[in-house]
């Protein structure tokens, strides 16, 4: 009787809907991507062949999906350090000090995080502006303007530029997480370290940071997961260019797309899936065994 | 010394914090300001009042039917994938947490994989064509469900341990029946995790670009952030009438933030922290 109970108390067609609408859009076209990536499928064809790797091989030959990799490696990994460094920084500041107005001071830098990043990619074409922009009229202002650049036409700067842009809309997200964790250490570990005699320096690499691993996870692979799969912020503020100097993956995707090349844009979105796993999936684990039980 | 330390550590915190909030205000102030000049003052991009303020932009936005439709849009479509992603992650968090079966594990490994693998963006337009589900507000309301799902069942599978099983048993013991055991008693107590999903669905729906971008053609079915998207590359000479447009998208945004600031940057974080 009881376990009869049981069986009908959970019935397993509550998970019907979710397994329908999850398997539906996005189980059915990840694994009938690993087909496709296989094939010569593009806006020409009525019929696909399969051709093997070939698309691989092709990805791997073109210096413009090589450019795009280390790009999108490069603009993932910068975002992912300088957004934390910045946020963990502005959160120790925060934490250390009894200051009036944190939480005006919290919502102001959190503002960026819940803004469309297209506009904000709009914001910063004014912004990055070669003449009338604020960055150069700031820089002339205060004598550097030998610094002011062509910040999103020049080759050797554009990725940057973009770069600053994810880090300037996501800081304020990170810091909020470290504060939290912060916020949450007990005060009687600062104390008794204060009876040893630790000095700042000490604290935050003996107690602080080991207790805020948590946050420091979360935050790194939630950080690296995202800035991988960018692509409005380049797509408005550079379109890839100049050149394909920002070319993403994403934004490459997008390009094999419009060209009809369905079968390679297939292939190109099946390494980014595979980057994206061997790159979160150690770190989400290497950062998992540092983490101090409180 | 220690107090004359203090002051000084604070006044350069206060510094430091005033001149962060000023990097993060000056592009929305650049675009407030100039949305109220005319074509050739609004290109210099100052951050100095308008010489001659003007509302022109404004009614050149407001006239566009497609701003309207845009706002409409984006609300149907954050609001119904919001109720459908709530609804059905919830039944699904409540089976996963309660059952050991196969199923019930395969499903959440399946879903867990859904947080970390991104879309394959190509085979998901050839599915909705085939399905005739290309274009249409269904099509992209079932997307966007199966995208935001699997974080809210990984939430609520989360908040699920923490609501005792007795609570069941004793509803079982009264006759209750599962579907009512879980509208009348589990939703209730699953609150908290429900509004930080909410939260997070809203704000991913409502900011999304790539997914309508790929998925909808018929520019009446675009939501705001496409009409963004294809009114700057119409007025891109108009920085005015650009700024107008986005202060408008902004404003409702930044309002909603305002009131409700503490439950989003909350929910935004925890939600992280616990996914």
């Amino acid at each position: 009787m009881i376990k009869r109970n049981l069986q009908t108390r959970y019935p397993n067609w509550f998970l019907g809907p979710a397994i329908f609408l999850f398997g539906f859009l996005f189980v059915i076209p990840t694994l009938t991507s690993f087909y496709y990536s296989l094939t010569d499928w593009n806006i020409n064809r009525r019929v696909i062949t399969f051709v093997g790797l070939k698309n691989f091989k092709e990805l791997f030959a073109d210096i413009k999906f090589r450019a795009t990799l280390s790009n999108t490696l490069i603009y993932s990994f910068s975002v992912t350090f300088a957004r934390n460094f910045l946020g963990l920084l502005f959160a120790i500041m925060l934490n250390t000090a009894f200051l009036k107005g944190r939480n005006l001071f919290r919502v102001i830098v959190f503002l960026p995080y819940i803004i469309a990043p297209v506009v904000i990619g709009y914001l910063f074409t004014a912004i990055y502006h070669p003449v009338n922009g604020i960055l150069n009229q700031t820089l002339t202002f205060f004598g550097l303007g030998f610094l002011a650049k062509d910040w999103l036409n020049d080759p050797s700067i554009a990725l940057f530029s973009t770069i600053m842009t994810d880090v300037w809309r996501t800081t304020g997200f990170s810091m909020v997480i470290y504060l939290a964790g912060l916020q949450a250490i007990p005060h009687e570990y600062y104390e008794s370290s204060d009876i040893d005699g630790a000095n700042g320096f000490k604290k935050l690499i003996h107690i602080t940071l080991p207790l805020l691993a948590p946050s420091i996870t979360v935050n790194v692979v939630l950080a690296l997961i995202g800035t991988m799969k960018v692509f409005v912020m380049i797509l408005v503020l550079t379109n890839g260019g100049p050149g394909y100097a920002t070319e993403v993956i994403n934004t490459y995707i997008m390009s094999m797309f419009s060209l009809g090349l369905y079968g390679s844009g297939t292939a190109a979105n099946i390494i980014l899936s595979i980057l994206i796993v061997i790159i979160g999936l150690p770190v989400l684990l290497i950062l998992k065994k540092r983490e101090v039980e409180l | 010394m220690t107090n004359k330390r203090t002051i000084t550590y604070q006044t350069i915190i206060y510094v430091v914090c005033i001149l962060l909030s000023v990097i993060v205000l000056v592009p929305f102030i650049m675009m407030f300001v100039n949305s109220f000049k005319g074509i050739r003052e609004s290109a210099l991009f100052r951050i100095s009042l308008p010489k001659k303020p003007t509302l022109t932009n404004y009614k050149t936005v407001l006239s566009k039917l497609y701003f309207w439709r845009g706002m409409r849009n984006s609300l149907i479509l954050s609001i119904s994938v919001t109720l459908l992603v709530n609804f059905t992650g919830a039944m699904a968090a409540f089976v996963i947490q309660r059952k050991n079966g196969i199923l019930c594990k395969w499903t959440y490994y399946a879903l867990f994989a859904g947080i970390i693998i991104p879309v394959s963006i190509i085979p998901t337009i050839q599915l909705m064509m085939q399905t005739r589900i290309h274009n249409t507000y269904i099509g992209l309301i079932l997307f966007y469900t199966a995208v935001n799902l699997p974080f809210t069942v990984f939430l609520l599978t989360g908040f699920m341990k923490t609501i005792p099983k007795e609570i069941d048993e004793a509803a079982m013991i009264e006759g209750c029946g599962p579907f009512r055991m879980f509208v009348q008693l589990i939703i209730p107590l699953l609150k908290t995790p429900l509004v930080t999903s909410t939260i997070v669905t809203i704000t991913a729906v409502w900011n999304d670009f790539s997914a309508p971008f790929y998925l909808i053609s018929d520019s009446k079915k675009w939501p705001i952030v496409i009409s963004v998207y294809n009114f700057v590359s119409q007025y891109y000479t108009d920085w005015g009438t650009v700024f107008a447009f986005m202060t408008l998208v902004l404003l409702p945004v930044i309002i909603v933030y305002g009131f409700l600031q503490r439950y989003i940057i909350a929910g935004l974080t925890t939600g992280a922290v616990k996914g």
